[in-house]
């Protein structure tokens, strides 16, 4: 937690035109979520990624008429390790939510696993609750990929 | 009580109060936070997320790494591990109108020059779909 919040603070402050970045960055960016829902997405989405090895990446907007097939285009670019990837993509216009798993990260988290994390993220969607709704989502996710005991993280 | 009196008192009064709480709550700009109900329409920009590189402890602006981390335009700002989406240099000037043949020809291309065989290497994807 303190990592992220020094992690930002510095970014903002090396790059260049600190007090309008440092502004901007107060009143949320595009305000869709507020810097604490942002805060919990990013750990959510850090912490799940480093305690399973998979990476997950979060894509929020318009996915297009063909949802399934822009949220798999989405995924072939979202990184360099795909098959370990997986992409979580919602689009709240449309009340669409595609999870995306490489070959390799579906060994781990099988279709039916993911259909069940979806299935609690609509649910906190329905209610309102985007950011509490893919955080719990990425939580189950985590969860059912479990922690390969190669894996070294701290 | 004089009928003044008594208008006052029962019609003046209530109306007065109710006018208040009504600004109270109804004034506009009181409440900056817009909150996200579902069925209304998603008119922000697309957006990325994604976690951390394990190795960098966070300091310095994160380094872009895979085609997903964006070079340049304009991603350096954000603080956190968020990046808008991608406008790659063969799709010229798409701000949310996805979905037609010229964007799919342009996603396709660069999804070949970041490297097929990765993207084969992935290609029985698995994943979940719902709606809500």
């Amino acid at each position: 937690m303190t990592r992220v919040l020094e992690g930002t603070s510095h970014d903002t402050a090396t790059s260049a035109g600190t007090m309008a970045t440092r502004a901007d960055e107060a009143e949320a960016p595009d305000s869709i979520f507020s810097y604490q829902e942002l805060l919990r997405l990013d750990e959510a989405l850090t912490m799940s990624s480093r305690e399973t090895g998979l990476r997950f990446t979060l894509y929020i907007g318009d996915l297009g008429p063909q949802t399934r097939a822009r949220a798999e285009e989405l995924f072939e670019r979202s990184g360099s390790d795909l098959p370990d990837s997986v992409l979580i993509a919602v689009s709240p216009g449309q009340r669409v939510v595609e999870v995306v798993t490489g070959a390799a990260a579906a060994r781990r988290l099988p279709d039916r696993a993911c259909a069940l994390a979806v299935l609690s993220m609509t649910n906190a969607f329905a209610s309102g609750d985007l950011v509490g709704g893919i955080v719990n989502g990425l939580r189950q996710l985590s969860d059912q990929a479990g922690h390969p005991r190669g894996l070294r993280t701290h | 009580m004089t009928v003044v009196e008594t208008l006052l008192v029962y019609a003046v009064a209530p109306l007065a109060l109710i006018a208040v709480l009504a600004l109270l709550t109804l004034v506009p700009g009181r409440r900056k936070k817009l909150r996200y109900k579902p069925g209304q329409a998603w008119d922000h920009e697309p957006v990325w997320y994604e976690p951390h590189p394990v190795g960098g402890g966070g300091h310095g602006p994160t380094e872009a790494h895979g085609p997903a981390g964006v070079p340049g335009d304009g991603t350096t700002a954000l603080g956190s591990s968020m990046y808008p989406e991608q406008h790659g240099p063969g799709a010229p000037g798409q701000s949310g109108g996805y979905g037609g043949g010229d964007s799919h020809g342009a996603t396709g291309a660069r999804a070949l020059a970041a490297g097929p065989s990765a993207a084969a290497a992935a290609r029985p994807f698995g994943g979940a779909r719902g709606t809500w």
